[in-house]
């Protein structure tokens, strides 16, 4: 199965149909792809990856992942499916007053005993991956601390390790590093990779940069107003396609 | 650049539906002001005639002398609203301009007086018409416009602002606060002489308020121990520990049922289907009329169910609690970050753990903080409760009270009842504050 992601028609309508944030959307991902959406500001981007696990309810259109009708589940199927769909966000989403080792185990809660989930109850295995992913991205001594005692780009490795949790087939990331600054962007953008490359990971992201989307992707999609304005390699955006994409006005700016 | 201009000043322009409710807003409370000040007049006239004039008689508004109240007041409304910027006005941010925004003559306010009479008469043609452009009748007849003040802040005409009591709002103000106190003064009865004459006669119950007699601090009270039953406190110290545990019980059972209550009373628990939001607005409706009736009416109403003591007191303390905590709860609730829900929920979670891990985690500070806070007034409420027979300590309290003139140092025991309170009181306040502090 080549085609992991499936995407027909989708559309999002908000507020009694006074935004269309979505319009029509329609492409494909295929497995071990590192596909990132670029656009402005209200472009559609976040409520697209959120419509893919139905965090936001789709208006129209229909998603398929491994071949299964996301839009068609029932909500306990959705678990299921949510399950193999990690996501890390622009603000980290941690619980701030919980411990990092906390925060993490919470990615596991798709997989683990809901009625032991009450009590806190996570198996020996679970704990023991909890580690290995804060190991993986480097802040295996900071497992006991809260998680707002630690600087945002460590915040986001340990949304990263909440995903890896998951054991996620694909991965979204909803401007992953827009609340840091360039050096600490670059380190997670690395992780992204490292998780694409290594473990055959398919990413989703949404970044603000196109350098960052030039640097990381292998596809880069483009939202404008709700609607696909371009696909295709990262090569192929020249300074035409740019202003089609960031309006006449925009100006180049470079995360080095 | 002119046309852009004149389509938004229309565009400014107040328009008519939204116009005719901020409108009759405006103008009620000025109806009702004027209303007010009528009430009163017609109190003090009664009251000195009653008084000063005709001890046996009281001034009554005639059948034929009400529709003159009415029509009175509804006129002095609407020339406060034609000739000044009444205290209605002034609440909803309205103001009366003429059309090319300056304020409008003598002659256009009156006309916009006189015809606000025949406006009144044709409103509802006004509301049923159609045309939309169609200005209430005295707008047009008078070349004037009602307008927010918002709207129109940067065409205003400039002026040289009054001194605060020259302008209408400042005189109404002051004459509204000079009547209101008249009138309350003698409603309340208020009574200097009364203050000042008797009080050398409560020295003797001052003396003894400060000179408490502790006898019965541990000792039981014979009198009070009469049947001995250990549960009716008899000594001070057994009320105080009476006392402490209601509150400890009340707060913990409140606080164990406003807990998930809570939950149902929180908008964003409750999503936006219809049964949510009937369930949410049950749950604020138990919790605001549950919570605006005082204990010590649900002090009644328990003691009659389950008998006089301890027991309806606690149960008393603890429906007020749990609608007091519930909402307290809610609002915090509702105030909760939702980005890790999101993240839970991304990962597969379930409602149960999504609240588990994503909710709870977030507001046990706050949650602790306010029992602690409920415990301090539960605390409170638990001295006096026995007022309506809810036991604890205000049982010795009312019962020396009551022996005042049969004991001579009742006023010395019901002082050391007193004095046992407020240090407890101030003790565990200064306690829970700390407690508090540390808490997030």
């Amino acid at each position: 199965m080549d085609e992991q992601l499936v995407i027909e028609h989708l559309s999002k309508v908000y507020e009694r149909g006074e935004v269309l944030a979505l319009n029509d959307v329609s492409f494909t991902v295929k497995k071990g792809e590192f596909l990132v959406v670029i656009g402005l500001s209200g472009s559609g981007k976040s409520t697209l990856l959120r419509c893919i696990n139905r965090l936001i309810e789709p208006t129209a259109g229909k998603v398929f992942f491994e071949g299964v009708d996301v839009t068609a589940a029932s909500s306990r199927e959705l678990l299921r499916i949510r399950r193999k769909m990690g996501m890390i966000f622009q603000q980290f989403n941690l619980v701030k007053r919980s411990s990092v080792l906390t925060n993490v185990l919470a990615g596991r809660l798709g997989y683990v005993n809901p009625w032991l989930s009450v009590i806190h109850k996570f198996p020996r295995e679970d704990i023991e991956l909890a580690f290995k992913n804060l190991d993986r991205v480097a802040i295996r001594d900071q497992a006991y601390k809260r998680a707002d005692e630690l600087s945002g780009g460590q915040q986001q490795r340990v949304g990263i390790a909440r995903a890896l949790m998951q054991e996620p087939d694909l991965l979204m990331a909803d401007e992953p590093v827009s609340a840091l600054d360039p050096a600490t962007s670059h380190s997670v953008m690395k992780y992204l990779e490292q998780m694409n490359q290594e473990d055959g990971v398919t990413v989703i992201t949404s970044l603000h940069f196109l350098s960052l989307a030039r640097r990381y992707g292998t596809r880069i999609l483009a939202l404008k107003d709700g609607e696909i304005v371009f696909e295709g390699l990262p090569s192929e955006i020249d300074e035409a396609r740019f202003k089609e994409i960031y309006g006449d006005e925009a100006e180049h700016v470079e995360v080095s | 650049m002119a046309t852009k201009q004149s389509t938004l000043r229309s565009v400014k322009r107040l328009n008519r539906f939204g116009a005719l409710k901020t409108r009759f807003g405006a103008f009620f409370v000025d109806w009702a002001l004027w209303g007010y000040v009528a009430y009163e007049i017609v109190y003090l006239l009664n009251r000195y005639w009653y008084t000063e004039i005709h001890f046996y008689g009281r001034l009554t508004v005639p059948a034929w002398g009400w529709p003159i109240v009415i029509i009175g007041t509804l006129e002095l409304a609407a020339i406060s609203h034609a000739f000044a910027n009444s205290i209605g006005l002034s609440l909803f941010g309205l103001t009366v301009l003429s059309q090319d925004y300056k304020y409008p003559t003598g002659i256009q306010r009156l006309r916009r007086y006189l015809w606000w009479h025949v406006s009144l008469l044709s409103l509802p043609i006004t509301l049923f018409s159609s045309d939309r452009k169609n200005k209430l009748l005295h707008d047009r007849m008078s070349d004037t416009g009602m307008f927010r003040i918002k709207d129109v802040k940067d065409e205003m005409p400039v002026t040289t602002p009054h001194a605060w009591y020259k302008t209408y709002r400042g005189m109404t103000g002051i004459l509204l606060i000079a009547l209101t106190i008249w009138v309350g003064w003698l409603v309340t009865q208020i009574s200097l002489s009364a203050l000042i004459d008797r009080a050398p006669k409560t020295a003797y119950m001052w003396k003894a308020l400060v000179t408490p007699d502790f006898t019965h601090m541990f000792a039981l009270d014979p009198e009070l121990a009469v049947n001995a039953n250990p549960d009716l406190p008899a000594s001070i110290f057994a009320g105080l520990l009476q006392s402490l545990f209601m509150a400890l019980l009340a707060t913990a059972l409140g606080g164990v049922v406003a807990f998930p209550l809570s939950f149902l009373g929180a908008r964003n628990m409750m999503g936006y289907s219809p049964m949510g939001w009937v369930v949410y607005w049950l749950m604020r409706g138990f919790f605001n009329i549950v919570r605006s009736i005082e204990s010590l009416l649900w002090g009644i109403v328990f003691a009659i169910w389950v008998g006089f003591g301890p027991f309806a007191g606690v149960l008393a303390l603890s429906v007020h609690t749990i609608a007091a905590l519930g909402k307290l709860y809610s609002e915090q609730v509702e105030g909760i970050d939702p980005g890790p829900l999101e993240a839970i929920r991304a990962a597969g979670g379930n409602r149960l753990q999504v609240i588990l891990y994503g909710v709870i985690p977030q507001i046990v500070p706050s949650f602790l903080a306010f029992t602690l806070y409920r415990w301090d007034i539960n605390l409170r409420m638990a001295t006096v409760i026995s007022l309506v027979g809810g036991g604890g300590i205000g049982r010795l309290l009312f019962y020396y009270k009551g022996q005042v003139g049969r004991l001579d140092n009742a006023w010395n025991q019901v002082a050391a009842v007193i004095a046992v309170i407020v240090v407890v009181v101030w003790f565990l306040d200064y306690l829970s504050g700390r407690v508090r502090e540390k808490i997030n």
